[in-house]
């Protein structure tokens, strides 16, 4: 049996609903609720001890790393594939999902977790935040989960990871004017991972990426979200954050 | 036609240099001093995925016209593309395991990078850098690859900045020695890229680190160690040395998480 623990669609979550979305792979989903700190939780815990979201369980073997996850979800299952067959390709493919995993998520996460993920978490007790922070089991996201929930994030922290989203934003418009998906003419894991990351740009930075300065990256999302597998899987949302993608509805 | 762009057998240059002689497919090697620049030099092979390579400074694979950048993906690469040894299991579980160690061992990496840059490269620079340097500095882009090398000149990383990246490395390590007292290989039972992959990123770390990494703290990986210098694929590798210390050939690599 196949188990995905997951939250909304969205960033990380998102890449192994979506790409076993594409393939036709059934899963039982199991929801849980970031804000709420499911994924710190003993039961949680007992699946994956790092307590990060998202975890797969495929023949009592666990798997934690979402972009590693997707290239496992394309060789260990029938469907149509997801990644190019050519190896120089392939890098290519790599080499996008390490940028916007390693640089443009970093930036774009920091200023939503600052707008968003922080606010709505500071809704909570405060001795209850607290407690929640030290169950954190990685020492590192409980730095992350400290700076969120107490904004600590400083003025020039934040400029300069909106000075990054404006070049990626660059760099990715410039890619897709020359290529109609991330890597050649088809659709891959490179695409399943920046949807993912992308598709609520055009509502969260609207001055940056829109139909007149960034017109390739708006048809991309919208190639995408058309796709049957992205409105089954975004379907699975219960929160306003997966709504988002209701920006890509054409006029 | 197959060329090698790379330095010192350390770090990021090292793993493919171990890669291809594991594969032992003939190649050009292309050494250059990324110490003086050499790589912002119009010889130097160019492309956006060059300049923003997130490894900031490495080594680049020229393959029939192919420029490939990126430490990990680039041993990739060489394992999907190049006939010889298997460095990739069959098994898409092994597979995973190599992969997620990519992740993890980019982080690492980075804290490597940075420790070995200052102990070493910042001394350099200290000692009184010369108009060159300042200018050559002041012409990299993008910008991300200039703040590193801003930050060694300008003394940038206090104590307590390397103490909480000596923290961060130490708890990695852990993690990593975990999974060695389970398998002689970090993906599975069968050698593998995240072996050389690890060896490249931490050969250096029992002499960098002490504290972090001896026979008390972590007994396997230093039997890890071992049995990667008893390659001859390894011992190969660090032969491209030109310096006779690549233990101590360090550059900014890259960036440690903004997230702390």
């Amino acid at each position: 049996m196949l188990k995905l623990y997951h939250w909304e669609p969205n960033a990380n979550s998102g890449k192994p609903m979506l790409a076993l979305a594409e393939k036709g792979v059934e899963y039982e989903s199991h929801y849980l609720d970031l804000l709420g700190f499911d994924q710190h939780r003993p039961e949680y815990l007992a699946v994956n001890p790092d307590g990060t979201i998202p975890a797969l369980v495929h023949e009592d073997r666990v798997f934690t790393e979402s972009t590693p996850m997707m290239e496992y979800i394309d060789e260990a299952f029938a469907g149509p594939a997801l990644r190019p067959k050519d190896p120089a390709d392939r890098w290519r493919m790599r080499w996008w999902m390490r940028f916007f995993d390693a640089y443009f998520a970093p930036s774009l996460s920091m200023i939503g977790w600052s707008v968003f993920v922080g606010p709505s978490a500071r809704q909570k007790d405060p001795k209850e935040l607290a407690a929640a922070i030290e169950r954190i089991p990685l020492p590192s996201r409980r730095v992350a989960w400290r700076k969120a929930l107490f904004n600590e994030f400083s003025p020039d922290e934040l400029e300069e990871s909106r000075r990054r989203v404006q070049f990626a934003i660059g760099v990715l418009e410039a890619h897709l004017a020359g290529s109609p998906w991330m890597v050649g003419e088809s659709y891959s894991l490179g695409d399943i991972n920046g949807f993912n990351l992308a598709y609520a740009l055009p509502l969260s930075q609207p001055d940056k990426c829109n139909d007149q300065t960034t017109p390739h990256i708006m048809e991309w999302l919208r190639r995408i979200y058309e796709r049957p597998a992205t409105r089954q899987t975004w379907a699975k949302g219960r929160t306003r954050l997966a709504a988002r993608i209701d920006i890509l509805e054409r006029a | 036609m197959l060329e090698l762009y790379h330095w010192e057998p350390n770090g990021y240059f090292l793993k493919p240099l171990i890669a291809l002689e594991e594969k032992q497919v003939p190649f050009v090697s292309h050494w250059f001093d990324p110490t003086a620049f050499e790589q912002y030099g119009s010889e130097f092979p160019h492309s956006v995925e060059i300049a923003l390579n997130l490894d900031r400074e490495g080594p680049v694979l020229r393959h029939d016209g192919v420029q490939i950048c990126g430490s990990y993906f680039m041993l990739e690469y060489i394992a999907e593309a190049l006939p010889g040894l298997e460095l990739y299991a069959a098994d898409p579980v092994q597979r995973y395991t190599a992969r997620a160690w990519g992740q993890r061992l980019a982080a690492i990496g980075a804290d490597v990078c940075l420790l070995g840059s200052v102990r070493y490269l910042q001394p350099r620079f200290a000692r009184g850098s010369a108009a060159h340097v300042e200018s050559a500095v002041a012409k990299i882009e993008p910008l991300e690859r200039r703040l590193a090398w801003r930050a060694l000149l300008d003394g940038g990383y206090d104590e307590r900045a390397l103490a909480a990246v000596r923290d961060r490395l130490g708890f990695a390590l852990q993690r990593i020695e975990a999974a060695l007292v389970a398998s002689h290989w970090l993906a599975g039972p069968t050698y593998s890229v995240a072996d050389i992959d690890a060896f490249a990123l931490i050969w250096t770390l029992p002499e960098l680190v002490p504290e972090l990494v001896n026979a008390r703290s972590t007994p396997h990986i230093l039997l890890f160690l071992e049995r990667m210098h008893a390659r001859s694929a390894v011992q190969r590798a660090l032969g491209y040395s030109r310096s006779g210390r690549p233990q101590e050939a360090f550059v900014p690599g890259a960036e440690p998480s903004r997230w702390g």
